[in-house]
């Protein structure tokens, strides 16, 4: 049988005036149904971009220049717009990062969850609206019969999040992509909604790419974690083997860089430099300048991905 | 040792109108708040969006005055100080923000931006300022071309930066500090957290480091202070509070966070229900509707701050079942 979701030599381009920004450069990722996949960097990196172009979804002038992305062996890159709107948010669905800005403000919160329902599985309106109320209870919103008629202001963040899922869910699908779904809330609040995604997640074997750049949430949520910098994949593991045995330098980095394992008053480690400029032709690696254990053989060669251990890929010539 | 600056139940309310027809409600951000913040140290105050702690700061800073209570500054209160006393208080206390992107003015040069603060309280001559930005900048880990950029030039990491030396330049005694590493990516949150670091040692200044994230308040602080709803419902020294939470809140805050040891990964006490809206706070504790420890009493009678062991205050009723949970 396919992987639920296989991602092959993905890239996605921006032409600006300034010339083409590469955004992912080759980005390969396998997900299997019912497993989470986080996939982790820093701002610009890419990792948004990514899961856009799952979704063919990319904000122009963006646009997808080569790769596949097969969803259970049908490539998505091939399909038709009309085939790509019945596969959004029926068999693969999206949670973005901010509820206020990704609900529409002018629909009863019923309305929007209904949506998807009535498209889909061409529910009638009355039919529609007791799912939605279901859906909305599996979330965990309270009194979900009177709360249909609510807009997006009149909730709490905590709960418009949980709308958010609840519009994911509403069709069954079998891949969700979270892009930063908690990162907007509050700790206590963002406990609830990760109990919640994973109680559904065993419920439903349905798969999970959780971008974030919490790697808290990661260690605590994600089977497999693959890292991203300036537009490509630099390391993949399962999770507890990336968290014990990081190898490349930007991971280690990363890591050691939080205040979590810092010693108080002490200082956290940290890089020099900042994320190269992606613009125009590249060679060698994206990180030769920030990295410390880098020279001059990492400035020309394009790094391949290689195997380190079981299930452990990564993209440095300095690893072992 | 006497407090460089004491807050004595601080409460701030403020007016909402409801809607066209509507009543107009108080709502209470700033419930009776005392703090006390000495020479040199790190006071870390922690609370969840909408408790009050940014209401607190702006408090603190005189930027906006008071409903009841008195902030006294080297003993002399605020409310009575002359202009004169006032510009000095201005000056000792200084503040930067969380958002890196809105807090800096996109027509002034980072030159101006940095020097402003020595022109308002006329510090030296046009060659001084020039040479104090400079050596600033330096501070701050920018490049002396910098100064005549523009902010949006700039990465949100350096524009912090910058922040940080507008904040430094009169040569502050206490420098608040709202989230000013909570907008920054990863590796950016690290060197601003050690540029913090940093300027504190050196420069022996006293820091307000409020925060929702409690990894970095560890790293930075000596005393913590927990809010909840317009109120502090713990307080006491870094370890005391983090290692040993005396009240219900903490520890669900504490074991709500996320983590990368497998070994910290505690028994999860997770907080049910949402923060109550500070329009209709809960009788009683303010965090009865949602801990798990709540009787009978709680929804009833508001516990005290109360010190439960030297130096560490809690408000809770059952503080002893919390301890002895652990």
């Amino acid at each position: 049988m396919p992987p639920l979701l296989e991602i092959r030599g993905l890239c996605t381009e921006f032409r600006q005036k300034r010339g083409v920004l590469k955004a992912v450069r080759g980005v390969d990722l396998t997900l299997e149904p019912g497993e989470t996949l986080a996939l982790v960097g820093e701002s610009g990196c890419g990792k948004s971009i990514t899961a856009a172009s799952v979704m063919r979804l990319v904000p122009p002038p963006g646009k997808i220049v080569s790769g596949s992305v097969l969803f259970k062996g049908e490539d998505l890159l091939a399909c038709s717009e009309e085939q790509m709107r019945k596969i959004r948010g029926n068999r693969i669905a999206m949670v973005f990062q901010d509820p206020m800005t990704s609900l529409n403000p002018v629909f009863t919160i019923g309305h929007q969850v209904a949506e998807g329902l009535r498209i889909h599985r061409g529910l009638d309106r009355g039919a529609a609206e007791r799912e939605a109320i279901a859906i909305l209870e599996q979330v965990g919103i309270p009194a979900p019969k009177e709360r249909i008629r609510d807009y997006p202001h009149q909730l709490s963040g905590g709960m418009r999040q949980r709308v958010m899922i609840a519009m994911a869910l509403s069709c069954g699908p079998e891949l969700v992509i979270a892009d930063e779904p908690t990162t907007a809330l509050d700790v206590t609040i963002q406990a609830q909604i990760l109990e919640l995604l994973d109680r559904l997640m065993a419920e439903t074997r349905m798969g999970l790419i959780l971008i974030t750049h919490n790697l808290g949430i990661v260690a605590e949520r994600a089977q497999r974690t693959a890292i991203m910098y300036a537009g490509e994949i630099v390391e993949s593991a399962p999770t507890p083997e990336l968290f014990e045995n990081p190898l490349h330098p930007y991971t280690r980095g990363l890591l050691a860089s939080l205040p979590e394992f810092g010693t108080p008053g002490e200082k956290l480690a940290t890089f020099a430099g900042s994320v190269p400029d992606l613009r125009g032709a590249f060679a060698g690696c994206p990180f030769r300048e920030r990295c410390p254990v880098g020279d001059e053989g990492c400035e020309s060669l394009p790094v391949e991905m290689k195997e380190a251990g079981p299930g452990h890929l990564v993209r440095c010539l300095k690893s072992p | 040792m006497t407090a460089l600056l004491q807050a004595e139940n601080l409460v701030k309310q403020f007016t909402v109108q409801g809607g066209l027809l509507a009543e107009k409600r108080i709502l209470t951000a700033v419930a009776g708040v005392d703090l006390e913040l000495f020479p040199g140290e790190t006071l870390g105050l922690a609370g969840e969006s909408g408790c009050g702690k940014s209401t607190v700061a702006r408090l603190l800073t005189g930027l906006i005055p008071p409903s009841q209570g008195s902030i006294r500054y080297k003993g002399r209160e605020l409310s009575a100080m002359s202009r004169e006393e006032l510009a000095l208080y201005r000056k000792d206390v200084q503040m930067i923000f969380q958002d890196p992107f809105s807090s800096l003015n996109p027509r002034m040069r980072v030159g101006e931006i940095i020097g402003e603060p020595l022109a308002i309280h006329r510090m030296g001559d046009g060659a001084q300022r020039r040479e104090r930005v400079a050596a600033l900048l330096q501070r701050v880990g920018l490049a002396p071309d910098h100064l005549s950029r523009f902010p949006h030039e700039f990465s949100g990491g350096q524009r912090q930066r910058i922040g940080i030396a507008r904040a430094l330049a009169v040569s502050p005694k206490l420098i608040i500090a709202d989230e000013p590493v909570s907008a920054l990516d990863l590796s950016i949150q690290a060197q601003i957290i050690n540029l913090l670091q940093e300027v504190k040692q050196d420069l022996g200044l006293c820091f307000l480091f409020i925060t929702h994230d409690l990894s970095v308040l560890r790293h930075l602080s000596d005393r913590i202070a927990i809010m909840y709803l317009g109120r502090i419902v713990e307080s006491g020294s870094r370890d005391g509070v983090l290692s040993r939470p005396r009240h219900p809140y903490t520890e669900a805050l504490l074991s709500a966070i996320p983590s990368i040891d497998p070994q910290k990964r505690k028994r999860r006490v997770i907080a049910r229900g949402e923060l109550p809206s500070p329009l209709s706070p809960p009788s009683g504790c303010p965090f009865h509707p949602r801990c798990p420890y709540a009787e009978e009493v709680c929804g009833k009678l508001r516990p005290e701050l109360l010190e439960k062991e030297p130096g560490h205050k809690a408000a809770c009723h059952f503080s002893e079942k919390i301890y002895g949970a652990r």
